[in-house]
């Protein structure tokens, strides 16, 4: 007994040196990553052969891409632009995207515009779908006819201005508009949902044969999709186009950050495209080995503070101005993702691929500058209280933010904003909410103050409009449609952003864009925050014009990349 | 046995019913009906239309008992985010989660069983201290945080040092890809989930089986057989730890129960989409029609476990008549 009591203590002692031996070692913090770089792998030559595999942070709910269901960025990116046919490819051209005619064509649409709107698209007559069939002006009038006529549809914006797709010729779609739609290169037959197989759907059940996955394709890979754990990439045998280099490319659905990074570092997966997310840019930051990054504010996203130009105190035009002097967007953007060299706040709210159609300085007035926001503040009639608070007429000066609940970017930017209003003298809370309940019903509903959310762009056209153009403020007479949710009411800006929609002169649009830009900033109708960045990591194994694209998702060119046997 | 078993059975419908009752008031009154492509539509009429379509506008009750129909028919409904039927969606899961909480029970089972019988019999001894040391810091440990230091361990860090192209154990699902069946493969991805999961289970299971121990190596019976001078190897195995296993058996049978729906993190962390994967989605989703399936199914598995627990405590003791 009296053994083991003295090894009982010989053990308990030699548990305390340890732990004090480890409370007072420093935290040498191992540099493993050295190796980290920038930039695409397009200058190695692409060998043929070898398998990839893809962290996928989302599973799509179904792979019917033109129904309601299919609203997963990511499905999009992995099975339907590597699958689905084309018009027009969103490519970068130096500094610009541009549109470019995929191979589905023999080159650009012709556009009249006289009597009517008539776009003609001239099929490549090599392009065919994966069961040897050629695609056909009747693909292209089947998919119009799905869209604008059928059930449950995602989108229909631009197939609902088709009068008539004439298939006379197979060759040869001709679509003739029932009024002018300038969007018709990035919204139809494009990139969201391609064009369809009429001889495999017509007549049956498109949605029973597409949602759970489709054997067949018209682009340079088929897919199967393992419900819950991966979706792969075959190479389609009878694609006219360039052959896939890769024999394989499997995306497995990782829908946890750590797990994501840590099957990234332990190379389970070749490449990742997280979401800019704190924990996410952490990780970045700490280091990652063999890895080649791209990480870029040239984007179609974009983060704003959204403000109900009809909810009080927001229908004063010198609260909404004062609060554009409160917050300090610089601060901001540098908290979030300066430490991955983003630090540009948004001066517009054309996202940045599509800067030319907007003014890059319309907002650019809007510094902290309490003093400026005091002036306005005061002359608007309320005075600061003991508390640091501005009221009137004994009601604090009290506003509310809401955006969607669990996600920790905008809840640190709700900290940020909570701590700048306070300096300005404006009581903030907030108040987070299920995705669904806040984009269906609070803020169409208009009932919000302030509201933190992204607009993403899906196709490479100016859609602020849609975004502050009266007629587009949900009411009785357009069914409580319109995303006006802001229920923006400026009418220079309101003539100038309808201009951009409906004029199909480039140079034109952009003059208007520009002025309705300097028109909403005046009055303050909402306050741009930052440019959501985009960021793609990808071994260093993985070879060939890696890199981003803002519409198209960064797997748009799968079947160029390779890698290193 | 028969008529216990049939009895409780029996007893088991209503309890079923009610708490499938009460779980889908519960899941109807927090949850939006409408599924997500309606919720965000502009369209009142749409949603109204929906709403009588489904029935959707009637009373819990009368909602209950159309679902319950479907179910007796094997029919509970599609997801209202996927339209994928439910009770297809929860079968996949269910294979994936059967297999991690297969090999985590049997690992589990035996290494309890090994700490338990040795602890007991080594009593006081330093082993004895080390190995409940060991099990209170198992007890303590949380599921996902031991999840995450294996994975920087042994797929990250013992990759580097011995410098191979591959990690020799893995962290994403059951497979690579291309892969399939019960293989190296298999097994290097099942290491890292299994191993998760057996330290919080080992850690409880042991301190059951070595209390037991204790009581049974206490017994009359077994100073008998020692004083008959059996070999203390028979004494142990095969007088005194059959006895002692019978509580671990209940214990290890509710507990199993439980953890069918109960492996949210270990399947979140190792990318694992089974049955507590399919919960998190819905529950995120607020996809109503998926979480009603899915508590049916698993409620059925708590009681189905908790009978068999009753079952295999009368089989196991034969001084217990189950009436």
């Amino acid at each position: 007994m009296r053994r083991q009591r003295r090894g009982l203590m010989l053990l308990c002692a030699l548990f305390s040196i340890l732990l004090v031996a480890a409370a007072c070692s420093s935290s040498k913090k191992s540099n493993t990553s050295a190796s980290t770089s920038s930039g695409s792998s397009s200058s190695q030559a692409v060998p043929d052969g070898g398998e990839l595999v893809i962290g996928a942070e989302q599973e799509p709910d179904c792979t019917d891409w033109i129904d309601q269901c299919a609203g997963s960025s990511w499905g999009t990116w992995m099975a339907g632009v590597t699958t689905l046919p084309r018009a027009y490819d969103v490519v970068l051209n130096g500094d610009k995207y541009e549109y470019k005619p995929s191979i589905l064509l023999t080159g650009e649409a012709q556009l009249t515009t006289s009597p009517k709107q008539v776009v003609t698209y001239h099929i490549n007559p090599q392009a065919k779908w994966s069961d040897g069939q050629p695609i056909t002006s009747h693909d292209f009038k089947y998919t119009w006819d799905q869209i604008a006529h059928g059930t449950n549809i995602y989108d229909r914006s631009g197939y609902d201005h088709v009068e008539s797709v004439d298939d006379s010729d197979p060759a040869t779609a001709v679509v003739t508009f029932s009024s002018p739609y300038a969007a018709w290169k990035g919204n139809l037959f494009s990139v969201q949902f391609g064009v369809l197989p009429s001889h495999l759907l017509e007549g049956k059940d498109r949605d029973a044969l597409m949602k759970d996955g489709y054997d067949w394709s018209g682009g340079p890979w088929t897919f199967k999709w393992e419900k819950g754990t991966s979706i792969t990439l075959t190479p389609n045998p009878n694609y006219w186009g360039p052959k896939p280099h890769l024999t394989k490319v499997t995306f497995n659905f990782v829908t946890d950050t750590s797990a994501e990074f840590q099957a990234f570092k332990t190379g389970q997966v070749d490449a990742i495209y997280p979401q800019p997310q704190p924990d996410v840019i952490d990780q970045i930051n700490a280091g990652l080995p063999d890895t080649n990054k791209s990480i870029t504010d040239f984007t179609g996203n974009l983060e704003a503070l959204w403000m109900n130009n009809a909810a009080p105190p927001l229908d004063d035009v010198k609260v909404r101005q004062a609060i554009g002097f409160i917050v300090d967007r610089d601060a901001l953007v540098q908290r979030l993702f300066g430490s991955v060299g983003v630090n540009n706040p948004m001066q517009t709210f054309e996202e940045n691929v599509l800067k030319d159609f907007g003014d890059t300085t319309a907002f650019a007035q809007y510094k902290k500058d309490l003093t400026k926001s005091d002036q306005l503040l005061t002359s608007a009639g309320y005075t600061k209280g003991s508390d640091g608070i501005y009221a009137k007429n004994g009601q604090k000066l009290s506003l509310t933010v809401q955006s969607t609940a669990g996600n920790k970017r905008r809840e640190l930017t709700e900290q940020i904003l909570q701590d700048q209003f306070k300096q300005g003298g404006i009581d903030l809370t907030v108040d987070n909410h299920k995705s669904g309940d806040l984009f269906g019903q609070i803020l169409p509903g208009g009932n919000f103050q302030l509201a933190i959310y992204a607009q993403v762009l899906t196709a490479f056209d100016p859609t602020l409009c849609n975004l502050f153009c009266i007629k587009n403020i949900p009411s009785a007479a357009n069914g409580n449609s319109g995303n006006n949710w802001t229920r923006t009411n400026i009418p220079e800006a309101d003539k100038q952003y309808t201009i951009v929609d409906e004029n199909l002169d480039d140079n034109a649009r952009m003059t208007a864009g520009k002025a309705g830009d300097k028109a909403l900033a005046d009055q303050m109708g909402s306050l741009p925050l930052d440019p959501l960045p985009n960021m793609l990591l990808w071994h260093t194994k993985v070879l060939g014009p890696v890199g981003q694209n803002a519409i198209m998702g960064p797997f748009f060119n799968l079947e160029q990349w390779g890698i290193q046997h | 046995m028969l008529t216990f078993v049939a009895r409780r059975i029996l007893y088991s419908i209503p309890v079923l019913l009610i708490a499938s009752f009460l779980l889908f008031f519960f899941v109807r009154l927090t949850f939006d009906p409408l599924p997500p492509n309606l919720a965000n539509s502009k369209d009142p009429h749409a949603k109204q239309e929906f709403l009588e379509s489904h029935g959707l506008n009637d009373p819990i009750p009368v909602q209950y008992g159309r679902w319950l129909g479907g179910v007796v028919h094997g029919d509970l409904g599609a997801s209202d985010q996927t339209h994928e039927d439910v009770l297809s969606a929860v079968e996949r899961s269910m294979g994936r989660t059967i297999q991690l909480l297969f090999y985590g029970s049997l690992v589990s089972a035996i290494l309890a069983i090994i700490v338990g019988v040795y602890s007991a019999v080594r009593q006081y001894s330093i082993g004895d201290y080390v190995l409940t040391g060991i099990s209170y810091i198992g007890i303590a440990m949380p599921p996902f945080w031991f999840g995450l230091i294996a994975i920087e361990f042994f797929a990250f860090r013992l990759k580097g040092w011995l410098g191979t192209a591959d990690p020799p154990l893995y962290s994403l699902g059951l497979h690579s890809g291309g892969e399939s069946g019960f293989n190296l493969d298999y097994l290097r991805h099942l290491a890292l989930p299994v191993a998760t999961l057996c330290v919080q289970i080992v850690a409880s299971w042991s301190r059951y089986q070595r209390a037991s121990m204790l009581d049974v190596l206490g017994a009359d019976y077994v100073r008998t057989a020692r004083a008959k001078g059996l070999p203390r190897r028979t004494v142990i195995f095969k007088h005194a730890m059959r006895n002692g296993l019978i509580p671990l058996v209940t214990v290890m049978a509710l507990d199993i129960g439980a953890l069918f729906g109960g492996l949210i993190i270990t399947e979140k962390i190792f990318s694992i989409p089974g049955m507590g994967s399919l919960f998190f989605n819905a529950l995120l989703q607020g996809d109503a029609k998926m979480l009603e399936g899915w508590f049916l199914v698993v409620a059925t598995c708590i009681i189905l476990f908790n009978l068999l627990a009753d079952v295999a405590y009368g089989l196991l003791d034969p001084r217990i008549r189950l009436a």
